[in-house]
């Protein structure tokens, strides 16, 4: 009978704890399940998925692309950002106002403007927007239409890339530059003698590729200087990076149409909705630009029945972030989830990021800058690093001060040359290191 | 008569006398009430200058503190300048910097 009993509460036992069991499992899925959301709401994209230049265009549409944010690491620069994910070093500045360029803070979310309207043009051959500093180059595919993009560099104010209609005149593997006079001039001013002609190599500024163009004189070429793409650095021509030319020199045949305009605010529509894209403008024309963009909006309003919200145009026009804002929905209940940028996981390397050798004792080095301010330090090594050829350079921690220091050079030459191309370009003046001697 | 000239006088000396003992009395007693309000006054005086002292000493106190103020604000207004100026310097450097850089990507 007393056995019986303590069978009975060992099988209540039984019961309770199997009960407790359930209870603690269902809280378990549900706690799962909120993490599964929480993910979910943050979805973190592999930077392979992220396409950076080529892009279907709908017909009707001239939104292409898709905006994504990407949290900077430790070291990083936006110029190496800006190259991995195929931008000008202009675009990436303008989308993330107020981010330090060469030093900006690990962790910090920045903007990747991987959306673009189309020119207001017709879409065939090659189109290029001196206000955008990108080239679209279109391509039937089929019964649709395939728009490949690149960043490029353009003219300096001075010397500014033509705009009008012309054609990939010839191409040219490994090309060989011919200094113009002017440039010439302007090397020899500095103290810098170039030769009449650079053959293909690193010190040659067409890089790797070059086609050119009906109009005399311009070529849209690859560079020894990556992180001029995206700037108004040249001398009227078009520069890609090395990667980018090679791509768009296979793809396009000569007497392919190239037409370039100067285009800063765009306007375009996906899935229903209108977007505008400003630019910072040149001064000369900006009130011409804005009163074209004003007479277009006037006229969808017109035609939509419906008042725009021009506060919103205004601050889109202001703020000249490069980036399609959407202003207007053409048709009610439009998807508005486009707009929305994706999150994007930091790749392990950056694509072109310039390379630091390791240091060696019996090496030449050449002390660039010794300051106080450690920011200040590791934006001078940044831009030095960045130079094209590129010239290596770190800081060194002093106790009370931070030492820039570039090299390793093989030898007194190699480190002289880098002194004087320090001296030249960025106005630094260098002192040269000799080798630590070993007994 | 004798007898009653000395009853006479006697009613009249015992009566002075007895005057005379009590104004004696009576001025003991202002002269103790007289101390006693003295010590008052001391008391009171002493509070009073206790008192003086202590709001003398707290407007010392408030004076100091308002001088520490405003030369905390003073300092804290040079710590402003000298940190706008620090960012001023430093933003000029960046940009100096950003235009070499601009300047020598050109060809």
């Amino acid at each position: 009978m007393c056995r019986i009993s303590d069978l009975s509460l060992f099988y209540n036992w039984l019961r309770l704890t199997a009960l407790c069991i359930f209870i603690f499992s269902l809280s378990g899925c549900a706690a799962t399940k909120s993490v599964q959301e929480t993910a979910k709401s943050f979805p973190s994209h592999h930077e392979k998925e992220i396409e950076r230049n080529k892009f279907p265009v709908a017909r009707g549409e001239d939104v292409i692309g898709r905006l994504a944010v990407i949290r900077l690491e430790k070291g990083d620069t936006l110029p190496d950002i800006a190259r991995h994910f195929s931008l000008g070093i202009n675009a990436i500045s303008a989308a993330n106002p107020g981010v330090d360029v060469w030093v900006p803070e690990a962790g910090e979310r920045i903007m990747l403007p991987l959306s673009f309207i189309l020119p207001d043009t017709p879409r065939k051959g090659i189109v290029v927007n001196l206000a955008t500093l990108r080239l679209f180059q279109y391509k039937e595919d089929g019964t649709s239409l395939l728009v490949t993009t690149y960043p490029v560099g353009v003219g300096t104010n001075e010397r500014p890339t033509p705009t009008g209609r012309m054609h990939v005149a010839r191409k040219a593997v490994r090309p060989t530059w011919r200094v113009p006079a002017s440039i010439a001039e302007d090397h020899r001013k500095k103290g810098d003698n170039l030769p009449a002609v650079v053959p293909p190599g690193p010190e040659n500024p067409l890089g790797e590729y070059a086609l050119y163009l009906s109009k005399s004189g311009y070529l849209i070429h690859g560079t020894n200087k990556p992180a001029s793409i995206g700037l108004t650095a040249t001398n009227g021509c078009l520069r890609l990076y090395p990667e980018n030319v090679k791509t768009l020199f296979d793809d396009t045949p000569v007497k392919t149409p190239v037409l370039i305009v100067n285009q800063p605010y765009l306007i375009g529509q996906r899935n229903g909705v209108l977007y505008l894209e400003a630019h910072a403008p040149t001064e000369e024309s900006d009130a011409l630009e804005l009163e074209k963009l004003y007479k277009k909006l006037r006229t969808i309003e017109k035609k939509a029945r419906r008042t725009l919200d021009w506060k919103k145009v205004k601050e889109a026009q202001a703020e000249a972030r490069g980036i399609p804002v959407p202003i207007f929905e053409l048709s009610r209940g439009s998807e508005k989830e486009a707009a929305k940028p994706i999150e994007v996981e930091h790749p392990e390397t950056l694509y072109g990021k310039p390379e630091i050798p390791a240091l060696k004792l019996e090496a030449w080095y050449v002390l660039a800058a010794d300051v106080r301010d450690k920011i200040e330090a590791q934006r001078i090594a940044a831009i030095i690093n960045h130079q094209g050829p590129p010239i290596p350079a770190r800081v060194f921690p002093k106790s009370d001060s931070y030492r820039v220091i570039a090299g390793p050079f093989n030898d007194r030459s190699e480190a002289k040359k880098a002194a004087k191309r320090l001296k030249i370009d960025l106005e630094i003046d260098g002192i040269v290191i000799e080798p630590v001697k070993v007994n | 008569m004798k007898k009653s000239l000395f009853l006479i006088t006697m009613m009249l000396v015992l009566p002075t006398l007895m005057i005379g003992c009590a104004t004696t009395g009576e001025l003991q007693k202002v002269q103790a009430e007289q101390k006693m309000i003295d010590a008052k006054a001391d008391q009171a005086l002493k509070d009073a200058q206790a008192a003086k002292a202590a709001a003398d000493a707290a407007n010392v106190k408030a004076a100091e503190t308002s001088g520490r103020a405003e030369s905390a604000i003073k300092a804290a207004e040079e710590r402003e300048k000298a940190a706008a100026e620090k960012e001023r310097i430093a933003d000029e450097k960046a940009k100096k910097a950003d235009d070499a850089f601009h300047k020598s990507m050109k060809k």
